[in-house]
């Protein structure tokens, strides 16, 4: 514990007499995980609209006859026994006739003289969030035409499908940008520490000198690298907000009103305790890669 | 004692730097090794303080065989010695204090230890009023008194010292040599490499000469 205290006294006392070196390993820290942090916002948040998006997956079922009391309880219980179904909402014909009538608007007289009962009462299914894709809605279609016996079936499949590969796309975009930035960030960072290290090779050499072991040597060194992956986390994560506020937030808020989705969010909680944790990766292996070169006793 | 036995180095497989070397250096000796730029002086104290591996050869000091130390152990025999270099090799970012108390920082002994420890060798060295200076904000001489301070401090077996005032006029050269005496008649073994043939004159001790990485000359004074 004693020696623990020391290495940590020395990899503060070595933050401040190299003050611009550490300043340079924090400053590129924070700037590499800023830009993740920025990416991963735009990805957050765009994942919240196509999730909002995802509610529109829904399938109406239609009936050929009107049934009676005990047979639509019964139809009723069949579907909402499906594991796939969140919930359901069942429109009498005269209900859907109404409500035709509503969206024509100025043209409802159009109506006049048709009977009520001219459109088949329904049942709008909405589907649980895992469900809510071509392969869940393939599966609930093949129940009801099967088990359930409703065979007039509609759900928007071109719509469904032309949002399934947009959602594929940018979970690949999503993950090869992020994958990209992540590496560069490593790369980066640990060059960094290697140059500043490498200005502070005759400390190194020193301490071999005077007979460090190589652990002596490296551990100040790894706890400042670590240090300094924090502090670079923490100021990414400043910066990301403050660049959220000022650019991010109007655009995103225009692009989410358009869609009619929900709120923006900035990186939830457990993503900024994720950013430090890759500070202090970064910092720590960083680091350890560098030493790996540099200290040869 | 030192014991070394048929030492050969090559960097390169066409050039030698130190061919087929036999000496003996009994404990508590001061011995210069002298000759011109490139005959292996330096090479020859790298690989007493480990810092390089012969080619051929092996050498002893005090019964260890250092050719055949693991890296793990070579930390423990640098402990036991003090090296002093024509550069100084000080830590221009901490002070005084801290560059001589980091040998014993590593050894790890006590904060009022190492404390008082410092506080006697640049006593010695008559620097104990600088303590909390840099070593920029020093003279030459005053540097390399840091840097003798901080071989002293551990209480070498074997002080090695390389040109260690070739870049000193020759007032401080009398300084540092009387550092390096007084080591000695407190029991340190010196190994002490130079050209500088007025001070071998001024302080006869045992010299031994190499010229082309071979021993050309040991003779006692």
């Amino acid at each position: 514990m004693e020696r623990l205290i020391y290495f940590i006294r020395r990899a503060l006392r070595n933050m401040r007499q190299c003050l611009f070196l550490c300043s340079v390993a924090i400053g590129t820290t924070a700037v590499a995980l800023s830009i993740i942090a920025f990416f991963a916002i735009v990805v957050l948040n765009v994942q919240q609209i196509t999730a909002d998006w995802s509610r529109q997956v829904e399938i109406v079922a239609y009936l050929d006859r009107v049934p009676d009391a005990v047979t639509l309880q019964g139809l009723q219980s069949k579907l909402l026994a499906l594991p796939e179904v969140e919930k359901i909402e069942y429109t009498t014909s005269d209900e859907a006739f109404s409500q035709f009538r509503k969206r024509l608007g100025n043209d409802a007289d159009l109506l006049d003289g048709v009977d009520s009962d001219i459109l088949p009462a329904s049942f709008k299914i909405a589907l649980k969030p895992p469900f809510r894709n071509q392969a869940g809605v393939d599966t609930v279609v093949a129940r009801l035409q099967k088990d359930v016996g409703l065979d007039d079936v509609k759900f928007g499949r071109e719509w469904l499908e032309k949002f399934e590969s947009f959602v594929a796309l940018l979970k690949l975009g999503g993950a090869v940008i992020g994958g990209f930035l992540l590496f560069a960030a490593l790369f980066i960072v640990s060059n960094t520490i290697r140059l500043t290290q490498y200005a502070r090779r005759d400390e190194l050499e020193v301490m071999s000198l005077v007979g460090a072991t190589s652990m002596f040597i490296k551990t100040p060194f790894l706890i400042e690298g670590a240090i300094q992956g924090a502090l670079g986390g923490i100021a990414a994560i400043v910066c990301s907000f403050v660049l959220f506020r000022l650019f991010l937030y109007e655009s995103l808020s225009a692009l989410l009103l358009a869609s009619g989705s929900g709120t923006i969010v900035f990186l939830p909680l457990s993503f900024q305790w994720m950013f430090l944790g890759a500070g202090v990766f970064l910092g720590f292996f960083g680091s350890l890669m560098s030493l790996r070169k540099l200290v040869r006793i | 004692m030192i014991q070394i036995y048929n030492v050969s180095k090559a960097y390169r497989r066409d050039a030698s730097a130190l061919s087929d070397l036999n000496l003996k250096i009994p404990k508590g000796d001061f011995v210069y090794i002298t000759g011109p730029s490139g005959a292996g002086k330096s090479t020859l104290l790298k690989l007493l303080y480990a810092a390089e591996k012969p080619s051929r050869g092996q050498i002893l000091i005090n019964g260890q065989n250092v050719t055949r130390m693991s890296g793990r152990r070579i930390p423990e025999l640098r402990r036991h010695m003090g090296i002093v270099f024509q550069d100084f090799k000080l830590l221009n970012s901490r002070t005084i204090f801290e560059n001589v108390a980091f040998p014993l920082e590593v050894q790890g002994k006590k904060r009022f230890e190492v404390s008082k420890k410092v506080f006697q060798t640049l006593k010695l060295v008559g620097l104990e009023h600088k303590l909390q200076s840099l070593p920029l904000e020093l003279s030459g001489g005053e540097q390399q008194r840091v840097a003798v301070a901080r071989a002293l401090v551990v209480d070498p077996l074997v002080l090695i010292a390389d040109e260690p005032t070739g870049n000193l006029d020759p007032e401080v050269t009398l300084d540092i040599m009387g550092l390096f005496r007084g080591a000695n008649a407190r029991g340190s073994t010196v190994l002490l490499a130079t050209h500088d043939r007025e001070m071998i004159r001024q302080f006869p001790r045992r010299v031994i000469t190499l010229e082309n990485g071979r021993l050309a000359d040991d003779r006692m004074p």
